[in-house]
């Protein structure tokens, strides 16, 4: 009999070791690929750039205060970079978060239920596909010469007959990108709001019903009260990554005349960084971006706990 | 087949009267459905064109002349091979290694008797509201040596604290007195990981796995960043630079003049596209499959 009790008392058992070893290895691979690269940051405070010896400027290098970032903010490429990252993102924030809960809600109304899959199967498709591939296909489509949507838009009367529209061109770049992300992504997003709307209780809408409620009010008055917590948490997460764009998505729709309106932070910093080997300069950047997602989001988590009491933490 | 049983608890009459408002809404996802498939379409018929014809355009409903020749220049090309060789290697390595050690870790973090498991929780927590961004990131690549080596498709995505939280909820709803049982029985955790947990936890590992793959079939900024040998480049990366580059395929130089005199950059680049995603297309039902199965929501609605 002690001797058990003595045992439950221990708290380095064999086994409580084995899970400390289990959870460490996910400890450990944290501090290589997320710690280390935290310290890193240091680098924006130096001069690093072009060095072919980068440890050595982090150990020893002089500190240079915030001449990076002071750089960053007066550079003639700033102000568009600011514009565009910021812009794109708050145009696919009105367009892409909305979307896919209109979407969810219009597949739910569809009463034939073969019909309702193959919409929704084939609205996913395009999540599993790459941007070079997604892209690359709307790139050909949008194509002066051989694409469809010049053709299209002369059969509709929108441009003359002769007229042509190069989308290529810069003013069309914000465009190309939201509308692509929207096609992409809309489907996907949209099943997680199906999944959500499915697990509502049906008798909510019985009761709505013999109230006199019709198919409008009962999405109004029950599906979309009955989502709005996940609602609040994907707005939340969708605002703090205001400065974050995929490179992959933005590369692809790049093009050497759009770039004025087309350059981001993600593809800046992979041209000077990468590509010209400005280290200290770019991770000044990418520090600047980390930490304004960081504020963005405690504050927009700040303020959805006031007005509406949820939050992600 | 979750979904399947949750619709018909759906309040419908037994005969589906459609009013005004249907047929808007059924016309509306038909367009849209054209919307979305018409692109694939536009892209194999070019893709099956004589380049020759296709430049002068408005091919746009079936080839006007018909010429195998793109995918004969992109087949003939030895790079597409390797890319190919390489993409598979690092799905199927990635996937593996990183769903195994994940799903270790998510054992681990879910257990009650980790010791100081708030410190665990926190130290995970942390690095998803902040990471010291691109740059410092690739120079430890470059430093740690994975620079320009295969295992930077594999290493750096081993493990991930998003999967680990979804893995790890789905732990919660397993009984444990499964795993009491199997320690009375001798068993060590780590048994208990990989005879019962594993085992039981099928739908969220393949659910994790899936979204694992498809990001390494369609990745290619890794490329873009950690290597510069043809012989690591991936496929996603082979089709950028057809499509993005208008590179032409080493191929080109030891093709007959026959062939190539059909074919443009534009259809290269499409038959590229069309071979590319082949394949996803091929395992499109196994993926809906993981999808629609109880998977979807595993880790939040699930238990």
């Amino acid at each position: 009999m002690d001797k058990i009790v003595i045992k439950k008392k221990k708290v380095w058992t064999k086994n409580r070791i084995q899970l400390f070893i289990m959870a460490m290895f996910g400890a450990a691979f944290l501090i290589v690929f997320a710690y280390v690269p935290m310290f890193g940051v240091a680098l924006a405070f130096k001069d690093g750039d072009k060095e072919l010896n980068i440890l050595d400027v982090l150990i020893s290098g002089k500190w240079v205060g915030f001449a990076n970032f002071e750089r960053f903010f007066n550079d003639y490429n700033f102000k568009n970079i600011l514009t565009n990252t910021l812009g794109l993102n708050i145009l696919m924030l009105f367009i892409n978060f909305p979307a896919p809960i209109v979407f969810a809600l219009l597949i739910h109304e569809i009463r034939h239920r073969a019909y309702q899959r193959t919409v929704q199967s084939i609205a996913i498709f395009p999540t599993f596909l790459s941007w070079v591939v997604f892209g690359g296909i709307l790139l050909s489509l949008l194509d002066m010469n051989m694409g469809i949507a010049n053709p299209v838009l002369r059969a509709l009367g929108i441009i003359g007959k002769d007229d042509f529209i190069n989308f290529g061109e810069a003013k069309f770049a914000w465009a190309n990108i939201s509308i692509s992300s929207l096609l992409k992504g809309t489907g996907w997003s949209s099943v997680i709001y199906t999944a959500a709307i499915l697990g509502i209780d049906p008798e909510l809408y019985e009761a709505a019903k013999l109230d006199g409620a019709g198919r409008f009010r009962q999405i109004t008055a029950i599906t979309i009260p009955s989502i709005a917590p996940m609602l609040t948490v994907s707005l939340l997460l969708s605002i703090s990554g205001l400065l974050n764009n995929s490179f992959e998505h933005i590369n692809v729709f790049q093009n050497a005349v759009n770039t004025a309106k087309s350059e981001v932070i993600a593809t800046y910093v992979y041209k000077q960084g990468i590509s010209g080997r400005l280290y200290s300069y770019t991770t000044a950047v990418g520090l600047f971006q980390s930490l304004v997602a960081l504020i963005l989001l405690a504050s927009s988590n700040f303020i959805s706990k006031k007005i509406t009491g949820r939050g992600l933490y | 087949m979750y979904a399947e049983k949750r619709w018909d608890l759906r309040p419908q009459k037994k005969k589906i009267r459609l009013t005004a408002f249907d047929i808007l809404l059924y016309a509306l996802m038909f367009v849209f459905l054209i919307l979305l498939l018409y692109p694939f379409w536009f892209v194999v018929i070019g893709s099956l064109s004589d380049g020759r014809d296709y430049n002068a355009g408005g091919v746009f409903l079936l080839p006007r002349s018909w010429s195998l020749s793109s995918y004969k220049v992109v087949f003939s090309d030895p790079e597409l091979y390797v890319a190919f060789g390489v993409t598979l290697a690092r799905t199927a390595v990635g996937t593996v290694t990183s769903l195994l050690f994940t799903a270790m870790v998510a054992y681990a973090m879910h257990s009650k008797d980790l010791i100081a498991k708030p410190v665990f929780y926190w130290f995970n927590i942390f690095t998803m509201f902040f990471g010291g961004g691109l740059i410092p990131f690739f120079l430890l690549i470059v430093n740690l040596g994975l620079y320009d080596t295969f295992w930077v498709y594999v290493i750096p995505g081993l493990y991930s604290v998003y999967n680990m939280i979804i893995i790890s909820t789905f732990y919660h709803g397993i009984s444990s007195e499964l795993r009491e049982a199997a320690m009375i029985d001798g068993a060590s955790e780590f048994t208990v990981f990989l005879r019962i947990y594993i085992p039981l936890s099928k739908p969220v590992l393949a659910t994790v796995g899936m979204w694992i793959a498809v990001g390494h079939w369609n990745s290619y900024y890794d490329t873009m960043l950690y290597t510069v040998d043809k012989s690591l480049h991936t496929l996603q990366y082979y089709l950028m630079r057809l499509i993005l580059l208008s590179s032409a395929p080493s191929s080109t130089s030891n093709l007959p003049p026959e062939i190539l005199n059909d074919t443009i950059p534009v259809t290269i680049s499409y038959a590229s596209i069309v071979i590319a995603s082949i394949p996803v297309i091929m395992l499109y039902p196994v993926i809906q499959k993981i999808c629609f199965s109880q998977g979807i929501t595993a880790g939040s609605v699930k238990g």
